[in-house]
């Protein structure tokens, strides 16, 4: 009986042990975010304002764009033209839970959007966004998407409140209004982002994204109910952890997030320089309304 | 003598507008000092508009004048409002037709000159007008016919394809592209600045143009983009912009001029809080006898307002209307 | 109104179309028919407030009691909004009298030179507190 009461004594004296060291630690962390399993603390350079510098050139590495969840290497849609070129990689999932919580009656459209991510016909204005991925049109792509896109975009943090994300992709340009309570007059490709800070992250409410926007070319969509929480903190003076948070209860059934690193891009005199693929995308468009005894 | 009546009046005009804390800019006094960044550059930061309706060229029914009187800016300010906003039917259909793109589509600023009066945003030459060609070579001739062709098809309704439509139509490029011009709508531009950096985002087409000011060398030679690649310095108070690498197709320069041989400096010096000086001087041996600049002030626009999205090629259904109706109309042989 | 106009404001439409890019927006009678004028009573039923270009949906009641859908052309939303015109300022119902030219192409589409709401007031031609000093006479 002895015996059990020190050894319970013992345990309780170890629990309180364990508790105030792991208080002690988060107390001195509490100027960094608790750290993420694969990184050490880390607490970034300070701005004047007392807000962490977010400034440079950054790139994701997930293959996202190509399906936000599990996927193994495919070939595109026109694989007797393209070959290897036009392949697919292979990737793992950045949603957490590895799943999209797809309302039961909405995935027939996901795997609509992707059988028919390659077809466009702009012939009827009323049916312009029906057919194809927006990104092959080169369509500004929405938040989270331009954030995990293949292309290096770069954080401009203003000393005035505001926020400038420039993405390589189609010359995407977000202001981030900080501290911004109006809501946005009439949506955007890009959204109305308004931001905040939460201790070292920087917290961004996107709304107002149009609805014809997808997250990736697998077809995964979304309506005009779409909501997104962006969480950028940065990990290690060449690390972003990105977050995202993404409703729209009109195609899942609760919010989900996404998760990954962006890397800083680290080259000397590194750029961005543009990808301005309306060019690219013009033949493919408008070809068939050519005059056909021309060129 | 009549000229130094003008000057000593515009003088007064611009000391008046000193007084009432009138947005000023052009003869702009040395007195003010921008506030800076936390970091120690002068401080460009806000959302700032250039919409004017003074004229990039002196006009000829002016007679020379620099700048007009008080008198004479307020009549023109209100004929052109009147102008632009009576109901209109004489001129027939094919003018009317036109009249739609009316005053309800533009930005109400646009209804002001400049605050300094002047006749033309070209300052120099003294004449305020673009300098005179230098004769093209048959190339840059047959160029400059191949697109006129182009122009006068799509003016007709009949464009042979998307590729008879400018840049602008197309959504490629508009005011984003330097030299920044006033144009009739979504004048806007926001300027976000960061150590080693200022950058601008024009409203339309929403690139933002990201200038290092740190002293680092242009891209390479054999890199070249829409809107060329820009590196800053400060010189004072103003950022002095030099841009290079610009892309050689039709429409990319303005006037189309030679990206070989073309040069643009840009300065921006904030004048007042609320007023910006922005001015240009291009030039190109090849295509003009001499150097031109211009100054266009922007003025700070209403802390309620804000720059919005302009994204363009993504609702464009006009390229296709253009395409559609040049089809129809050769198939029932049409030629109007 | 003032009877003597100063000599600079001769070939205004010169002057303007100088300080900016010639080809920043593009003529309308590219795209639209001089010769098929249009005027009719309709009903709008939506507004897509998009850019380059507002486009206002509109039901047109024929003689034959058979509705059409027309497409009207307006300018861009961020103008509109700046001049006060947002995209709930014609809601769905909303009668307008629509005056414009037919799209080259034969189909239902038209730019908006006037747009007349019920109580008369005429939303293109700035009369609706957009600024402009004048009042415009309906004709």
């Amino acid at each position: 009986m002895r015996d059990t009461t020190i050894a319970m004594r013992r345990q309780a004296f170890l629990s309180i042990l364990v508790t105030l060291a792991v208080v002690t630690a988060a107390g001195q962390q509490r100027t960094a975010p608790a750290a993420d399993a694969q990184f050490p603390a880390y607490r970034a350079p300070h701005r004047p304002d007392g807000h962490p510098d977010l400034s440079g050139i950054w790139q994701a590495l997930v293959t996202a764009n190509w399906d936000l969840q599990d996927h193994e290497a495919q070939s595109g849609d026109h694989p007797e033209v393209m070959g290897a070129y036009g392949a697919g990689p292979a990737g793992q999932s950045i949603v957490e839970g590895g799943e999209i919580p797809y309302r039961p009656e909405a995935l027939a459209k996901k795997r609509d959007n992707f059988a028919k991510r390659m077809q466009v016909d702009v012939s009827d204005d009323k049916k312009w966004h029906a057919l194809g991925d927006p990104e092959l049109k080169c369509y500004l792509p929405g938040v989270p998407r331009a954030t995990y896109m293949p292309f290096p975009f770069q954080i401009v943090q203003g000393s005035n409140s505001t926020i400038l994300i420039a993405y390589e992709f189609a010359s995407a340009t977000r202001i981030v209004r900080m501290d911004w309570k109006q809501e946005s007059p009439a949506d955007a490709w890009m959204g109305w982002s308004r931001g905040r800070w939460e201790g070292e992250t920087l917290v961004v409410d996107v709304s107002g994204q149009r609805e014809e926007t997808w997250f990736d070319r697998a077809g995964d969509y979304h309506t005009d109910k779409l909501h997104v929480v962006e969480r950028y903190t940065p990990a290690s003076p060449y690390h972003l952890m990105y977050e995202a948070t993404i409703e729209d209860p009109n195609v899942f059934t609760r919010p989900w997030k996404i998760r990954f690193p962006l890397y800083r891009r680290m080259e000397a005199n590194l750029q961005l320089l543009e990808f301005k693929c309306v060019p690219f995308t013009e033949e493919l468009l408008y070809g068939a309304f050519r005059k056909p005894t021309a060129r | 003598m009549r000229d130094r009546v003008i000057r000593v009046m515009a003088l007064a005009v611009v000391s008046m507008a000193i007084a009432f804390a009138v947005p000023v800019a052009g003869q702009a006094p040395k007195k003010y000092s921008p506030p800076r960044t936390p970091w120690g550059d002068p401080d460009l930061q806000g959302v700032w508009n250039d919409a004017t309706s003074t004229p990039l060229q002196r006009p000829g029914t002016v007679g020379g004048k620099e700048v007009l009187t008080d008198e004479e800016a307020a009549e023109f300010q209100a004929a052109l409002a009147h102008d632009l906003t009576r109901d209109r039917r004489d001129g027939g259909p094919e003018v009317d037709v036109n009249r739609a793109y009316n005053d309800h589509w533009m930005d109400a600023r646009r209804l002001k000159i400049t605050a300094d009066r002047r006749t033309s945003l070209i300052v120099d030459p003294a004449d305020g007008r673009i300098p005179p060609l230098v004769p093209l070579s048959p190339e840059r001739q047959q160029a400059r016919a191949a697109r006129a062709a182009a122009a006068a098809r799509f003016q007709a309704g009949l464009p042979n394809d998307h590729l008879d439509m400018s840049l602008p139509v197309r959504c490629v490029i508009r005011t984003d592209s330097p030299p920044y011009l006033p144009t009739i709508y979504n004048n806007d531009f926001q300027i976000v600045q960061s150590p080693g950096f200022v950058t601008i985002a024009p409203e339309m087409i929403h690139s933002a143009r990201i200038i290092p000011v740190d002293g680092r060398p242009h891209l390479n030679k054999g890199l070249k983009q829409w809107l060329g690649d820009s590196r800053g310095r400060w010189d004072g108070t103003t950022l002095v912009v030099e841009t290079t690498n610009f892309r050689s197709d039709d429409g990319v320069i303005f006037q189309n001029a030679n990206p070989a041989t073309f040069k643009i400096t840009e300065r921006f010096t904030r004048v007042a809080a609320d007023a910006l000086n922005y001015e240009f001087t291009v030039e190109d041996p090849t295509t003009w006898t001499k150097a031109w600049t211009a100054l266009i002030p922007w003025n700070k626009i209403d802390p309620a307002e804000q720059m919005y999205e302009y994204a363009c090629h993504e609702d464009n259904f006009d390229i296709i209307h253009f395409l559609t109706g040049a089809r129809k109309r050769e198939r029932s042989g049409e030629r109007r | 109104m003032g009877t003597k106009r100063p000599g600079f404001l001769a070939g205004l439409c010169v002057l303007l179309a100088l300080a900016m890019p010639a080809s920043a927006h593009h003529a309308f009678n590219a795209e639209f028919d001089p010769n098929k004028p249009v005027r009719f009573h309709a009903k709008v039923t939506k507004m897509l407030w998009v850019n380059p270009h507002v486009w206002i949906y509109v039901d047109v009641k024929k003689p034959d009691d058979s509705v059409e859908e027309w497409m009207i052309e307006a300018g861009t939303p961020n103008t509109l909004m700046r001049r006060g015109f947002t995209k709930d300022s014609l809601p769905p119902g909303t009668e307008v009298v629509v005056d414009g030219y037919q799209s080259k192409d034969g189909s239902n589409r038209a730019n908006g030179r006037d747009l007349t709401l019920p109580n008369g007031q005429t939303l293109f031609l700035g009369s609706t507190g957009t600024g402009a000093p004048y009042d415009v006479k309906k004709k």
